[in-house]
């Protein structure tokens, strides 16, 4: 909406993807609301010492928030937690934060996306469960994609509708999708017809489909991303080159 | 009319204060002129007397105005023990429990990757090379428990555990004298989740 419409909204389940600092004691809160996708509001008073907002406001964790106001930014009227999630530690915390840096960089505002929204819900839960966070990231950016209207037929090639094969080699092409890699420029990434339809299955289990679809996704995200990189995904390279 | 140049000048200055918008520092600026010349002079001084003498503690990182600070000088610290806060003010928190008596190291922020915020940022490097003076036996991780400082410990932990140097993280739970009754369910929650055995 982000209109002129006055909005009041209550008991909706969002999660908070990243807070600034607001005047004195306030914080601008960007959240991803189940019905109204992403949503920034004002928490007024969040920052003051003992604000039962603080520990709430928290990334990662399930709430269930209302608000009011019209214009771009609303007014957070009340945030609850809804528990039953450990906290994201370690390796998943760093992953947790590629997740929102890419929903603030990739969603529009006011954009609902409640299949998106259960897909996030879904990948902070297993991963606050200690599952390993490659096949799950690898599964939430396809979901991305797909929502967001860029994504792409795996199961079958561009010109003509051809099935991909099993046993095939294949390139995907930006914008359009998968081809045959015959005649193909060398540089294009090469990814299996294998890998390709367990993709298309969501099937992220071997470690051959997990090393292609990394490629493969982040040759499609980057593309959306445009040139600035992701700040996330840097601190996590940072980590592992120690 | 055209308000004079200076006056706008020192206007937009104010803003880089935190939480100062335009309209606030139009009215600093106006109560600095007209009510209270005095202060401001003083504060004018002040400022560039800081600017001019402060600057890190090449041991601990904090504020100082010698080249290492009057607590990291002082022999009767614990040189054994370094304990890692985000800010200042945390320090002065462990400071006032009087229950710690080694070293400090103050990373001036965390790590908040949405920001911008990394390792590098940090000047992890220089912790690391301070942590690894050979006389360290442990290092105490006392970020806050937010995703930030989560973070950061997660990747101090990983950084001193590929170096060998051992580390450990503040506890977290209910507060002294804290009731279940009125702790916030997040609280609780976590602290059922690291419950220790007795």
């Amino acid at each position: 909406m982000a209109g002129g419409e006055r909005q009041r909204v209550d008991g909706e389940p969002a999660f908070v993807l990243h807070t600034h600092p607001f005047r004195e004691t306030s914080l601008i809160v960007e959240t991803f609301s189940r019905n109204h996708g992403r949503v920034p509001l004002a928490a007024r008073g969040a920052r003051r010492p003992r604000s039962a907002l603080r520990g709430v406001l928290m990334a990662f964790q399930p709430l269930s928030i209302g608000w009011f106001g019209k214009g771009e930014v609303r007014t957070l009227a009340k945030a609850e937690w809804m528990g039953g999630q450990p906290l994201l530690q370690g390796e998943a915390l760093l992953c947790g934060y590629y997740l929102n840096e890419l929903l603030v960089r990739l969603l529009p505002r006011d954009d609902p996306h409640p299949g998106l929204f259960d897909a996030y819900a879904d990948t902070l839960q297993r991963m606050a469960a200690g599952l390993a966070p490659a096949p799950l990231l690898r599964r939430f950016e396809k979901t991305l994609l797909q929502e967001l209207g860029y994504g792409l037929t795996l199961d079958r090639c561009v010109d003509g509708g051809e099935a991909v094969a099993a046993a095939g080699e294949y390139v995907v092409v930006l914008e359009r999708g998968v081809m045959p890699s015959q005649g193909q420029p060398d540089e294009q990434p090469r990814f299996s017809g294998k890998a390709l339809l367990a993709m298309a299955g969501d099937d992220f289990s071997s470690p051959e489909v997990l090393a292609q679809s990394k490629t493969l996704m982040r040759m499609l995200l980057s593309h959306h991303l445009g040139d600035q990189g992701l700040e996330s995904r840097r601190v996590f390279k940072e980590l592992q080159g120690l | 009319m055209q308000s004079p140049s200076s006056l706008d000048e020192l206007i937009e200055a104010l803003r880089c204060l935190p939480g100062v918008g335009p309209r606030s520092a139009q009215r600093m600026a106006y109560h600095l002129l007209q009510r209270d010349q005095a202060g401001a002079a003083r504060l004018a001084k002040g400022l560039a007397q800081a600017l001019e003498r402060i600057r890190h503690c090449a041991r601990c990182n904090n504020f100082t105005e010698q080249e290492v600070c009057e607590r990291c000088a002082s022999g009767r610290r614990d040189a054994s023990l370094l304990c890692v806060v985000e800010m200042p003010a945390d320090l002065n928190m462990v400071e006032q429990t009087h229950a710690y008596g080694g070293l400090y190291y103050v990373l001036m922020g965390r790590i908040s990757p949405l920001d911008g915020i990394g390792p590098r940022e940090l000047r992890l490097d220089r912790l690391l090379a301070r942590a690894t003076d050979g006389v360290l036996r442990e290092v105490i991780i006392a970020t806050n428990f937010t995703n930030e400082g989560e973070a950061t410990a997660h990747y101090l932990s990983e950084m001193f555990r590929s170096r060998g140097v051992k580390s450990s993280r503040i506890a977290r739970g209910l507060p002294v004298g804290g009731e279940l009754e009125h702790t916030d369910s997040g609280t609780i929650a976590q602290a059922l989740l690291e419950r220790r055995p007795l």
